[in-house]
């Protein structure tokens, strides 16, 4: 009975996708004229939609070519320090869950040979690799959260191939605050020396160079930071549960 | 002066990334910034009462950007999330961990965000943050049954999440822009079937952390295994915000005959199956989670009479939300020892149930008499039948209820207090008459 | 209608039926969130595919082209992805408590009312 009622639930999800992707497909350009936004606050109609308006005024406004990076730093900005404080938030949940589960036994097998040497010549090849995709978030692609994420990735290494290997809970979430903290001071100054919160108050540079872009690599740098002693902390916690 | 709104969610932000450098204050650092945010949220709803709706632009103009936009009823519902973030967390007081105190911060700037915000991708992620914090608190208490109920939450909620996130992006296939008024002011443009799916997609979504008819599975066990000072915050704080969340969905995105209509009777199975649920419990939680279901179904009944009836419409809903938040919280604080001892937890007791139940003056009483006069000018009369055989089954239990609770025993201070302070919320919105100019002046930015 | 669009849209569909139907039927609670994964997958599909657009590159300044994919669905993936991982990391951590307690990952209860 379950089993039917889940089958028929489905078919029928499946069918109305499908019918909605139908009548959506035939509309994908974002040029068209019918697609003109209106300001909320002013009711004026604009001559561009809002993808439009990204593509052509991104470099001007924020000083950014890469437009996904400007988007997400500049002009949702408020949605990434969102996003940043969710993953915060899991990572506070982990730690705060786990709190006694944690085994103290440290009775785990030794890896082989090549990973123990293998990943002592990666490490810091995976370091350098994060760090040059944040610092570079706003003339490449690719930003903090991937940079952050190959750095955690680079720890896991470690932890797979040294079973040893513990990095120290307090620094890492010392580190974790401060980024954090980083990210919404710039916010607030903008209060303080523009008019917005998360407005850009630096000079924009130098388009297309790495001193550029006023506070994007700013933000993304401690982004970076935030992500990868994030994820290296919740990859740790539940590394040392209680088998 | 100028407020800024954005301090509301900047600041909580702020002091949850700097609370692990501080750990051995951590407990005094949360209770001074929930009293800083509770003053702030006061000065922005004066703000709100003075100039109407007010908007806060964060980097950039809308909709290239981001923007807060807030109405009366959003500025109303911050001020009751930050006020009673702040009292309930005197019942928390015993927890030690830092980390609780974060996720407890972060569960309120969440809630607020979602109310606050005027873009509807920014309602989603604040919709992840208070629904991340509130898993980790709710699984914090160490029994089989918040782990369970913890569990359960989290599958529908992320299910949820998902369909918020196809609703959004349907939407955006369509409109190329993610701002609420935006989008609203070109819905008509949007082709009708696929306004139609999103629609439903939004309200499934949202509509299982609003406790809404199908999806509401999680609740009784959420509510049952928490502990009692969590449960009181997930009653006044993401369930209140979520059902906001549809307030906007479907007043400003989705405003038609059609959609009031589902929303209307979704909000009656919701009430009754609710009401006739907590009849049949035995467990004191459990029939108060239920309740609140009723009273959620309630709240949206009351939002989707919004087409004739708009004068009591929204006075109702903040009536209904104010009572519903204040009073079940004072009750899920009372249901930690669930005897009312002392003079002031019979107070705080007493004052809530008759407001749930709807006595004048207090704030329940004029929730159900503005429903009653919306849903009179709509001729609706099976549902106000309907709405008021559910009240009877409501005075039934709640009578029961107190004959069980009456006792010697007593409850700890810091469970007694925040509860009759809680509850005196619903006697003070019932007599301050200011209130109602207020919810009826600006409705959620001129309708 | 294009080619790759319609077997984009064809995918994201089909994962999300398939993730939408596990998390119904199974009843290994590892197995719901894998399902959930997968949904979430499909979700980020769909973004993708909104914001695409034939013959379009990367949206980032380069004088060989003047197309452009649409850029905000790319913004709006990355947070997804974000809040995906998180929420994925905290499920984990419910099933090892849920696992402790009660020794299985089968979920006995079903959803009462």
């Amino acid at each position: 009975m379950r089993k039917q009622a889940s089958v028929v639930i489905t078919v029928i999800f499946f069918l109305s996708l499908t019918f909605a992707f139908y009548q959506i497909s035939s509309s994908y350009n974002y040029m068209e004229n019918k697609y003109d936004y209106t300001n909320p606050i002013n009711e004026s109609s604009a001559n561009e939609s809002v993808p439009q308006h990204y593509i052509k005024d991104t470099k001007n406004e924020t000083g950014a070519i890469n437009v996904v990076t400007a988007i997400v730093v500049e002009y949702r900005g408020f949605d990434t320090l969102g996003e940043v404080t969710v993953l915060f938030t899991a990572a506070t949940g982990v730690g705060f869950l786990l709190y006694n589960l944690y085994s103290r036994k440290k009775n785990k097998r030794e890896a082989n040979l090549i990973l123990r040497e293998g990943s002592k010549i990666v490490l810091p090849f995976a370091l350098l690799t994060g760090a040059y995709i944040f610092i570079h978030g706003h003339l490449t692609p690719g930003g903090g959260f991937p940079g952050g994420s190959v750095i955690a990735s680079g720890f896991l290494l470690m932890m797979l191939s040294y079973p040893k290997f513990f990095m120290n809970e307090k620094r890492l979430s010392v580190l974790e605050s401060l980024a954090g903290i980083t990210f919404v001071l710039i916010g607030l100054f903008g209060l303080i020396f523009a008019t917005y919160f998360l407005q850009n108050y630096l000079n924009l540079g130098n388009v297309g160079y790495l001193i550029s872009a006023g506070i994007i690599p700013l933000i993304y740098i401690a982004v970076g930071f935030k992500v990868g002693s994030e994820l290296a902390s919740v990859i740790q916690n539940l590394k040392e549960v209680q088998e | 002066m100028v407020v800024h709104a954005v301090l509301l969610i900047a600041i909580p932000l702020l002091s949850a990334f700097l609370i692990p450098l501080i750990r051995k204050i951590s407990k005094w650092f949360t209770i001074s910034i929930l009293t800083l945010n509770s003053i702030f949220s006061i000065l922005v709803l004066f703000e709100v009462y003075n100039k109407g709706m007010i908007y806060e632009i964060i980097a950039f103009s809308p909709p290239v950007g981001i923007y807060l936009a807030i109405d009366n009823l959003s500025a109303l519902l911050a001020l009751i999330i930050n006020v009673f973030g702040a009292i309930n967390f005197v019942s928390t007081l015993k927890e030690k961990s830092f980390k609780f105190h974060m996720l407890y911060l972060l569960a309120i700037a969440g809630s607020t965000g979602i109310v606050i915000t005027g873009d509807i991708f920014n309602m989603f992620v604040f919709f992840e943050i208070t629904a991340v914090a509130s898993y980790a608190l709710v699984a914090s208490k160490k029994s089989e049954k918040a782990v369970e109920g913890a569990i359960k939450y989290m599958i529908l909620g992320s299910l949820g999440s998902t369909f918020i996130l196809m609703g959004i992006a349907l939407i955006y296939s369509q409109m190329k822009s993610l701002n609420i008024y935006d989008i609203a002011n070109r819905i008509s443009m949007m082709n009708e079937n696929i306004k139609w799916i999103s629609f439903a997609f939004l309200l499934t979504g949202i509509g299982v952390e609003a406790e809404l008819f199908p999806l509401n599975g999680w609740v009784p066990d959420v509510y049952e295994g928490a502990s009692s000072g969590i449960a009181s915050l997930l009653s006044f704080g993401p369930s209140k915000a979520a059902i906001y969340a549809i307030a906007r969905l479907l007043i400003v995105i989705f405003p038609s005959m059609h959609t009031y209509e589902i929303a209307l009777w979704i909000g009656v199975a919701t009430l009754l199956m609710g009401e006739i649920a907590a009849f049949m419990q035995t467990d004191a939680k459990r029939m108060l989670a239920y309740s609140s279901i009723g009273q959620m179904g309630l709240i949206l009944i009351a939002f989707s009479l919004v087409s004739q009836g708009i004068r009591y419409s929204i006075p109702a809903s903040f009536f209904l939300i104010v009572s519903h938040a204040s009073a079940k919280s004072s009750l899920f604080l009372l249901s930690h020892k669930n005897k009312m001892g002392s003079a002031l937890t019979k107070y705080g007791g007493i004052t809530a149930v008759l407001s749930l139940i709807g006595m004048p003056p207090l704030a329940g009483f004029w929730g159900k008499w503005y429903l009653f006069l919306g849903a009179a000018s709509e001729k609706l009369w099976l549902v106000i039948i309907l709405i008021f055989f559910s009240g009877i089954i409501e005075a039934a239990y709640f009578a029961r209820y107190l004959h069980r609770s009456i006792g010697e025993e007593k409850m700890e201070a810091s469970y007694a207090y925040p509860m009759a302070v809680l509850s005196t919320f619903s006697l003070a919105f019932g007599l301050l008459p200011f209130i109602y100019k207020m919810a009826n002046m600006h409705l959620l930015g001129g309708v | 209608m294009n080619g790759v669009i319609m077997a984009s849209y064809f995918t994201v569909a089909s994962l999300l039926s398939i993730g939408l139907y596990g998390v119904m039927t199974k009843r290994n609670l590892m197995k719901i969130f894998i399902s959930l994964s997968i949904m979430d997958t499909g979700v980020n599909l769909m973004l993708i595919t909104i914001g695409y657009l034939p013959g379009g590159t990367a949206p980032i300044e380069n004088a060989n082209f003047a197309k452009y994919v649409d850029p905000l669905p790319q913004a709006l993936v990355l947070t997804a992805i974000v809040i995906g991982v998180s929420v994925t990391a905290l499920a984990l951590v419910l099933l090892i408590k849920y696992h402790s307690k009660k020794g299985t990952l089968e979920y006995k209860g079903g959803m009462k009312w």
